[in-house]
């Protein structure tokens, strides 16, 4: 359908706008965004800022009023929507797995509304199941209430996966489990990610997760009109204005050392230095600062070298620790943005 | 204790059948205590209920066949208690039955479609009415004017039945198909099911259940409203009853009710059966 199967493919949105009827106000008003292939790109914002409504234009469960909308360069809009919905991926929190259907019939589903053929489809649903961690002997006849939430997550990530559409879109896939369990999920979707390199468009409320997962993150406000549109680092060091800084929240500078590790700051001295706290080589910045403060000292050992706290400071471009507060511009040892969002996984 | 129940219920039904109204508010009240007896128990009490009712319905018939044994029959008694006359009603009861259920199929099941989609707000209320009318005009009123329109036979004891007993069909899949969570319908729509792909492959598979009790009341009233066929001469088992009743011979009702009753009951047991082996796995 498109024309880069499987690998990511850029979408372009241009004066998207839909306006449910009565309403005074258009739901999503003029929105205008180029995703880059192979990018993961979170939309993140307060709940009923139109976040959702955008992201289901893209797949047409939601008509636009006006605008266009291009996926590879082709126009959706013109496209029957069943065949193209089968073309791109959908996670929801809900998960909406078939409860009277086993995993293995779940994920295989959209294959089969493809027309594969049945041994493709077998194929395909164990490789899936080994792919989101879930042993595809125990997995593949079980059915969804059989499973954890976390399980079940899983499975939704998968069944999103099964035709290897070039572009997915995320609806807070990860909203509806606890934080351990979230945490672990995220961490394995980045994994992923890595690998795939799909085109993803993430929809959360929740900042920090926005920061863990997007390559970019676009800051929407009412009407889904767009606050900014950057890379986290870019977004911590430079909110574009209060209310992207109120998203940011007062730790900025915390969350900009979660987004960096050891290694990428090229501590100077001997590696594994005997008396000073230990960290490892991918600990990030954040857990190394709260090794510090943990053992009262001003640097840490890493099997790269010794980690000072000034490094930490000059890490982030915020000067000498002598004299504290932001002086992003003072620095110019700042990495550039495409760098820090490669080093923050 | 099955047996108790069996024997009030067709002490009841009598009872009102004798009283000369054997209009709808008596026979939705014996159906009513057949519908409070499959208050879903537990998994292992539903297993043995299984096994309950059969044995039951067994117990009651040789009962009753030795209760008729004993008796000194008549010569107007022998007429209708003999065993080809018995049989000969309880197919045409059965095929009324069955006749109007799978009428019912055919009309309430894409009534209650039709009924449950949200697209259609100004539909669903004139169904639901004409439903509830079926249902609350007497049958036995229905079937004289169903009489004076198409005369006496096995059709216009089905038009009664029909419309007595699409209600609860109706309704259930309505409420079926409604009560399918709304995230599994928006994840099945943007999978690229088509509307006809997300109702048949996810929307009315859930709704089975629901479906399917809807089905097995029906069935159950059916049974039970069968026996008013014989005021417009399609026969069955209210043949034996109201005969019976006209010529004073009491074991001739007793038979017709009792047989009426048991059929109600092994109905319902199908009926059962039929929900266990068709419920869709995994629910």
């Amino acid at each position: 359908m498109f024309d880069t199967e499987t690998e990511g493919a850029r979408i372009e949105l241009r004066a998207l706008t839909k306006h449910y009827p009565g309403q005074p106000a258009p739901a999503v008003d003029n929105v205008d965004l180029d995703i880059p292939a192979g990018e993961l790109v979170v939309f993140v914002g307060p709940s009923g800022c139109g976040k959702t409504t955008t992201m289901k234009m893209i797949n047409r469960l939601v008509e636009p009023t006006s605008g266009e909308i291009r996926i590879g360069g082709k126009d959706v809009l013109s496209l029957q929507p069943d065949e193209l919905r089968r073309h791109i991926g959908y996670a929801i929190q809900q998960v909406g797995l078939f409860p009277h259907l086993t995993i293995g019939q779940n994920i295989g589903l959209v294959p089969k509304l493809l027309g594969w053929p049945a041994a493709r489809i077998a194929a395909r649903v164990e490789e899936l199941l080994s792919l989101v961690n879930l042993e595809p002997s125990l997995f593949h006849d079980r059915y969804p209430r059989q499973l954890s939430g976390g399980q079940q997550q899983r499975v939704g990530v998968a069944r999103a996966l099964a035709a290897d559409p070039p572009v997915m879109l995320m609806d807070e896939p990860f909203g509806a489990t606890d934080p351990i369990t979230r945490e672990h999920l995220q961490k394995e979707f980045v994994r992923l990610q890595k690998r795939l390199r799909k085109t993803i468009i993430f929809v959360t409320h929740d900042f920090e997760e926005a920061i863990k997962l997007g390559d970019r993150i676009v800051v929407l406000r009412e009407r889904s009109h767009i606050a900014q549109y950057d890379t986290p680092a870019e977004i911590l060091a430079r909110p574009a204005d209060d209310y992207v800084a109120g998203f940011v929240g007062q730790d900025a500078t915390l969350k900009r050392l979660a987004l960096l590790r050891v290694e990428d700051v090229a501590p100077a001295g001997p590696p594994q230095q005997a008396g000073l706290p230990q960290v490892a080589a991918g600990t990030s910045l954040r857990e190394a600062l709260d090794v510090m403060i943990a053992h009262g000292s001003d640097r840490c050992s890493s099997p790269s070298g010794v980690l000072t706290y000034t490094a930490l400071c000059g890490a982030v471009g915020t000067g000498r620790p002598s004299s504290p507060g932001r002086e992003p511009e003072a620095v110019p040892s700042l990495p550039a943005p495409e760098k820090v969002v490669a080093g923050g996984r | 204790m099955a047996a108790d129940t069996l024997t009030a219920d067709v002490l009841g039904s009598e009872a009102s059948e004798g009283a000369g109204v054997p209009g709808a508010p008596e026979t939705a009240g014996a159906s009513g205590a057949l519908t409070a007896g499959r208050a879903r128990p537990s998994r292992r009490a539903a297993r043995l209920r299984l096994l309950l009712t059969p044995a039951a319905v067994c117990a009651v018939l040789a009962a009753l066949y030795a209760w008729v044994s004993a008796q000194d029959l008549d010569s107007i008694e022998q007429r209708s208690l003999n065993p080809s006359v018995i049989l000969t009603k309880a197919a045409e009861h059965l095929e009324m039955t069955l006749a109007a259920t799978a009428l019912v199929v055919v009309i309430a099941i894409p009534l209650g479609i039709v009924a449950s989609r949200s697209r259609n707000r100004i539909a669903t209320p004139v169904i639901l009415t004409a439903a509830n009318l079926g249902q609350a005009v007497p049958c036995i009123g229905l079937l004289v004017l169903c009489t004076f329109l198409m005369g006496v036979g096995f059709q216009t004891a089905l038009v009664g039945l029909v419309a007595y007993s699409v209600l609860p069909v109706l309704r259930n899949t309505m409420i079926g198909v409604q009560q399918v969570d709304p995230a599994l319908v928006e994840a099945a729509r943007g999978m690229g099911m088509t509307r006809g792909q997300v109702l048949r492959r996810v929307e009315l598979r859930l709704a089975v259940p629901a479906i399917l009790a809807g089905l097995r009341t029906a069935l159950v009233l059916t049974v039970g409203v069968a026996t008013l066929g014989a005021f417009v001469a399609a026969g069955g088992f209210g043949e034996l009853i109201i005969n019976g009743l006209k010529l004073n011979r009491m074991p001739v009702t007793v038979v017709g009710g009792v047989l009426t009753a048991c059929i109600a009951f092994l109905i319902d047991w199908l009926g059962a059966l039929a929900e266990n082996v068709l419920k869709p796995r995994g629910l």
